[in-house]
Order: structure tokens, then sequence, then C-alpha cells
């Protein structure tokens, strides 16, 4: 168990490694302007060279580099260009947000797939019939559609919710539900949509396996038989596509994060990207890859709890 | 000094200012009894660090005291300002970012940036502000003059998407916001208060007038043609849904110099353009490359500009830049035109902006002898011969048609029932004593 643990979070490091060089050096060739961007228009030529030299701009590629790693290295990165507040700071201060809604959307897609997808799987018919409409027209209608639909009726029209905006927990846990309900929902559609499916199909594929039936044949309930033994088996698949899901959702995040005005690392993130902002863009990735390396070890160890074969492959 | 809705300057914490007869030194007097809220007194040495802080810090408006030589106190209350050149946009500069006040303790203790410490009617509440995203703003028990704090709490919410800030209006959250002619028409059935009015100017800026990159545009009957080739109102009522003024020139109506008549100096006239084309000797037309950026520049602007242009035989080679080059490659003269939206300021602004060989977008440093001396009058002139020289720049600017403006963009200010603000001029969105509940 030590030693998966220990070669997942190497690899981790690998991965945190290579994406944040990558990005580093392709943010390299776009931040040629970023000086003049600062200064904006009323800057003159000697003010951005020296905005340029302040920032470090002036540097070799791979002295900045340096410089950047050996900081990273010592959890320093450093503070906005345009904001000049800690770069660690801004990300901390917007990561509850984020997490949040990330967090709460799984759990109510880890819930509502499987209550679906068993349903259909056991029921078969009519509930199947109507989760394949369900899947397949919650996968096709993009997010912020959804978002937007939902925004005008259970916001302006109802007033149940707020429009926009995030509440912490410290404000009131009533207030911070009442906050992220509406970004959950949002992007619960399209993740219980694909996530169902899953757990459907296992669920079938393991109802039909011959321990389950040797299970019956000793005369076990079915509802036993379905919630001790074959949910079980069924779940890691269900577990592993929720692990790839949550990629997607920090993705889909960035543009619910706009529409409900959420102070998150998605609205970060884009905001440093459209300027330039380098130390945040670098420090919002690395957080990122950390956070997206965490829960899919998470979800391993999970896995691997639920259905020991997986521990040893 | 503070400025009224209208422009007018008011005393703030400079109760009085004066020049001396040349306009090369500025005497302000400075409020006495008045505290930062962190206790320092806001005296002239006060004013002093700030201002000297301003011009020498590199920051984005720096520019706006560069005429400013040296910075000296006189006693508690008096500060001289002594300039190396006239400036006639100074007073509007310190009646703005140029003349923000902070305590020098605070100043001095480094974290000015993340924790203000001001003396004006409200102090920020950071432990209700998230950085980027909400800013909560409480009044100041000692401020000293009450007439400016209308709420007791202030909350500045910031949206980067106009929808979000329109659903935020529509739903109650926020009582004002600036919205766009795109969502200016649900606002309004949802029965809020639109404010109308225009800070910029949009439209053409023709920099390579000297014909270095393009020979054509050094005749001025070419830099004519463009201008006659645009269907400007088609554009606005395209682009913008009508909301705004077409024109044909770069002052705004609130500016000394400004001429009702340069708005329809150049209707839309295909065959006339065509006709001065070929006058220059350019009857088979010309290709000029021009940036445009995603997001940035409406589609419906850049479909419709190439096929005016197209259409009299000029053919526009889109380049498709990111955002945050284009200022860069308007200011390094990478093109020869470009469609910007511009401030519209005073016409010693407008200069400092466009005209002067050094501003920024004057990218090849165009001048003519008549441009030359009438911006030597407009610096240098009493009252009345700065109005004449702003006249004779307009008209000038027209008639050589350095630019080529399509109209002045109308912003849409929005407030709902309960609140009430007035425009400030320049502004696109209004002062924060310009709001108030409604009787």
């Amino acid at each position: 168990m030590i030693s998966f643990i220990t070669r997942r979070l190497a690899a981790g490091v690998v991965v945190l490694f290579a994406v944040s060089t990558v990005t580093f050096f392709l943010l390299y060739f776009s931040s040629a302007n970023v000086a003049r961007e600062i200064l904006g228009d009323n800057a003159t030529a000697e003010q951005v060279e020296l905005k340029k030299k302040a920032l470090g701009l002036d540097q070799p590629l791979m002295s900045r580099y340096w410089a950047w790693l050996k900081d990273a290295l010592q959890g320093q990165f450093g503070a906005s260009w345009f904001s000049g507040r800690s770069v660690t700071d801004s990300i901390m201060s917007r990561l509850p947000a984020t997490m949040s809604v990330v967090l709460v959307t799984i759990i109510v897609v880890a819930i509502v797939s499987v209550l679906i997808g068993v349903a259909a799987a056991v029921r078969r018919g009519w509930v199947d019939r109507g989760l394949q409409v369900v899947s397949i027209s919650g996968a096709a209608v993009p997010q912020f559609v959804v978002a937007i639909v939902i925004v005008s009726v259970f916001a302006i029209r109802l007033r149940w919710f707020p429009a926009t905006g995030y509440e912490r927990w410290s404000d009131g846990p009533g207030l911070w539900a009442a906050s992220i309900t509406l970004p959950v929902l949002a992007l619960t559609v399209s993740g219980v949509a694909s996530t169902a499916q899953q757990v459907r199909s296992s669920t079938i594929k393991v109802l039909e396996m011959d321990y389950i039936r040797t299970l019956r044949s000793r005369g076990l309930g079915s509802s036993e038989v379905l919630f001790r033994h074959a949910l079980r088996g069924a779940s890691p698949a269900g577990l592993t596509v929720l692990s790839l899901h949550f990629i997607s959702i920090l993705g889909g995040v960035v543009v619910i994060e706009q529409i409900f005005a959420l102070p998150g690392i998605g609205f970060l993130a884009l905001e440093s990207t459209t300027r330039g902002d380098m130390p945040v863009l670098m420090g919002v990735v690395v957080y990122t890859v950390i956070l997206v390396v965490v829960i899919n070890l998470l979800v391993d160890l999970a896995v691997g709890w639920l259905n020991p074969k997986a521990r040893v492959s | 000094m503070r400025r009224e809705p209208d422009g007018t300057l008011v005393p703030m914490l400079a109760t009085d200012w004066k020049y001396n007869a040349d306009r090369t030194k500025l005497t302000l007097t400075i409020r006495s009894g008045v505290t930062f809220t962190d206790g320092t007194p806001v005296n002239a040495e006060a004013v002093k660090v700030n201002l000297d802080r301003f011009r020498t810090g590199n920051g984005p408006d720096a520019k706006k005291l560069s005429r400013v030589e040296n910075v000296e106190t006189q006693g508690e209350s008096t500060v001289v300002l002594t300039l190396s050149d006239r400036d006639p946009s100074l007073l509007e500069n310190l009646g703005n970012s140029a003349g923000f006040i902070a305590s020098p303790t605070a100043i001095e203790a480094g974290n000015i940036g993340t924790d203000p410490v001001g003396s004006g009617p409200y102090t920020l509440d950071t432990a209700n502000s998230v950085d980027g995203s909400e800013y909560t703003y409480v009044k100041n028990p000692d401020y000293w003059d009450e007439s400016l704090q209308k709420y007791d709490t202030i909350v500045i919410k910031q949206f980067n998407d106009t929808t979000s800030m329109l659903n935020a209006l529509l739903s109650g959250q926020i009582d004002a916001g600036p919205l766009t002619p795109n969502t200016a028409e649900q606002a309004k059935n949802a029965g809020m208060t639109e404010y109308r009015y225009s800070t910029d100017w949009q439209g053409l800026l023709i920099f390579d007038r000297d014909g270095t990159k393009i020979p054509a545009l050094k005749d001025p009957r070419v830099r004519q043609a463009i201008n006659y080739a645009i269907d400007k109102k088609a554009l606005l009522d395209q682009v913008l849904n009508g909301y705004g003024t077409v024109t044909s020139q770069i002052l705004p109506p609130s500016a000394d110099g400004f001429a009702p008549d340069l708005d329809t100096a150049y209707p839309y006239d295909p065959e006339k353009a065509r006709k001065l084309l070929a006058d220059a000797g350019y009857a088979d037309g010309f290709a000029v490359e021009m940036p445009t950026v995603s997001g940035l520049f409406p589609q419906a602007l850049v479909a419709g500009l190439g096929k005016y242009l197209g259409d009299v035989g000029i053919d526009v080679r889109w380049q498709p830049i990111q955002v945050a080059d284009l200022v860069a490659s308007l200011a390094q003269g990478k093109y020869a035109m470009s469609w910007y939206s511009l401030f519209q300021g005073s016409a010693w602004v407008t200069a400092t902006q466009v005209i002067l060989p050094d501003a920024i977008y004057n990218p090849f440093h165009s001048s003519t002898p008549e441009v030359a001396a009438t911006l030597q009058k407009l610096q240098d002139g009493d009252d009345a011969q700065q109005a004449a020289a702003a006249t004779d720049l307009n008209a000038e600017m027209t008639e050589q048609a350095w630019f080529a403006p399509f109209y002045r963009k109308d912003e849409v200010y929005f407030t709902a029932a309960g609140t009430t603000t007035k425009p400030q001029a320049q502004q696109v969105v209004p002062s924060i004593y310009n709001f108030a509940p409604a009787q």
C-alpha cells in the first residue's frame, strides 16, 4: 500500500514538473508586451523599459525559469504583476469558492448517479429509457446554457437563490449553501449524464456475474445482494469515471465562475491569462495540478479499498 | 480637488489653487484640521510625499504629472508645484487619480497597495472584502464633510461579464451598474433607470500620415476617401444597436473646440470616395493590414468595415492578434491604421493622447508646421487663445483626415429603484459622490 502511494506521488511530482515547465515556456512567448499592458496607454517607452527591468523581463529565458523554479520549490510564487498582491494569498482567498462548488458537485453527482444508475440497471423498462434520454440531452446541452436557464428561473424570476457571488461558510452555512446551489446544479447536470450511464452498465454487468447468482441461489434478499455485494463490485468503475470527471468539472467551473461571478480559481486563471499576469498564472497551474493529483490519488485509494484486486494491479 | 458631475473642479483637500502669470507654478492651499484614518495629519508634507511618489513611482498614470519638475512645501498648508513646461491638463489630472492622497505613514510601512489608508469619506473594510471580487467600504466617522456620506456602507462588486452583472441587477443583488447596448433592453424592461452619456469615440486611427508603410496614406485625399467610404450610421446600428452619435470629429461636445457641423463632415458617399482615390492616383485601390482582437473588436464591425473599404478598392487584410499585444503593437507603429476606441477629453488631453509627436497613438510621430503651431498655442495661450486653438486643431484634424471617426459611443448605466446617480463627465462609472438614495 505504501509503495503504491509512493509510486503515485512520484508520478504526480513528475506531472507537476512537466506541466509547470511547459506552461512557463509557453507563457514566455506571450509575455513580451506585459509591461506596456501594466502601465497602460499613458506610459512612455522609457517607463515601459524600466518596468520590464523591474519585472526581470530583460533577463534571458533560462535564468528567469531557474529563478522561478528555485522560488517555487520553496513554496514562493511571488506577487501579481498587476495588483502586487501575493500569489499564494490570492489563490488561498479563492480556493474556498472553487473547492466548495467542485466538491459539493462531485458528491451530488456521485449520489444522484448511483441512485439513477442503479435504478435503471435493476428496474430497466421506462426508468432505463428515461435515463438514456436524460443522459443524451444532459451531455448535449452546454453547461453555460444550463447555467443561464437556471439563473433566469431560480434567481431572477423566483428569487430563491442569489444570481451571483459567493458567501463564505463563516458568514453562515445557510448563506454559503444558497450561494453555491445554482453553480452546483449547473455543473451537476452534465456530470450526472455521463456518470449515471457508467454506474448503470457496470451494475448490469455485475448483476449478471456468477458470484451474484451464487449469492442469490443461497437465498439472500435481493436488496442485500444489491447493496452489500453488487454495488461494491460496480462502484470502482463509477468512481474512476468520477475522478476523470473531476478534471472536466474543474474545467467547467471556469465558465460557471464567470456566469455566477464567483471569486474562484477559474476566474483568477481567466483574468491573469488575458492580462498575461505570469506569477499568478503559474501559481494557479501549480495548485491546480497538485489538486488533480491528490484527488486522483484519493479516488484510487477508495477504489483499492472497495476492490482489493485493484491494489495489486 | 474634486470634479463635479459636469467636470468643474471644487475644493476638497485642496481649498484653493492658483497659477502664476506664465502658468509654470501652481500653488495649492491644503485644508487644515483633516487627518488620515490612521491619525497622521493631512498637511503640505503629506501632499508632497504623494505627488512625488506618483510621478516617480513608474505607475500607469505617472505621465499625468510628468511636467511637474519639483514639489515644495511652504509651511503646514501650502504646496508649490513647479512645471518644466505648461500643462493645460494638470488641474484636471489633480482632480483625478493623480490627486489621490494617502497616509505617508502607511506608504512608509509599504503595504499601502493592499491596506489603503486615506482621509476620504469611506474606509475599506478588509475583513469583508475579497480581492478582485468584492470590496466593502464603511463611513469614516471623522470625515469633515457629511454631505459626501450618503450611505453607511458601500459594497463594490467586480464582474468580468456583462450577463452576470445584468443578472445581479435584475435579481436585486446590486443597485447600480454599467451595462452594454445588448443588455440594456432587458434592464429597461425590468423598470431600471437608464443613464446614457458618452466617454469614448470609436473609429479608425490613420497613423501613417507620412506614407512610411503605405505610401497612399500620405495623400490627404486618400484619408478623406476612407472617411467617405464608411457608412457610420449603419455600423452604429449594427454594432451598438444605435447607442451613440455619428461623428467625424474627435472632440466631444463638452470640450473647447467642438464644432457641431463637423459631426457630419464626411457623410457616407462611396462615389466621392472612389473619385478622391482616383484623383490621388489610386483608382485601383491598395491593400492595408489592420489588427483585430477577438472579443474586443465587434464582429459586425470587422465585417462591415472590411466591406465598406473593399467597396472603394481598399483591401483590408485583418491580422488577428492577442489583446495583450494590441496597445504595444499600435504604439510601436506595426500598423498603418487601426480601429480603436479612445477616451474623449479636453482638446489638450486629446492632443497628448493622439496628436503630439510623442503621443502614444501617434506612432509615426506625424506633424505638420500648421499642426505644430496650433498645438503650441493650445499649450501656451491664455484661456481665449486656447479655446481658439482647440477649434483650429479640431478643424485641421478633420480636414486633413488624420482619423476616420465613426461615432461617439453611448455608455449605458442603470440604477435600480431606490438609487439615483448622476453621470460623471469623462467617466464610464459615476463617482461615488454622485450616488444617492432615491427621494
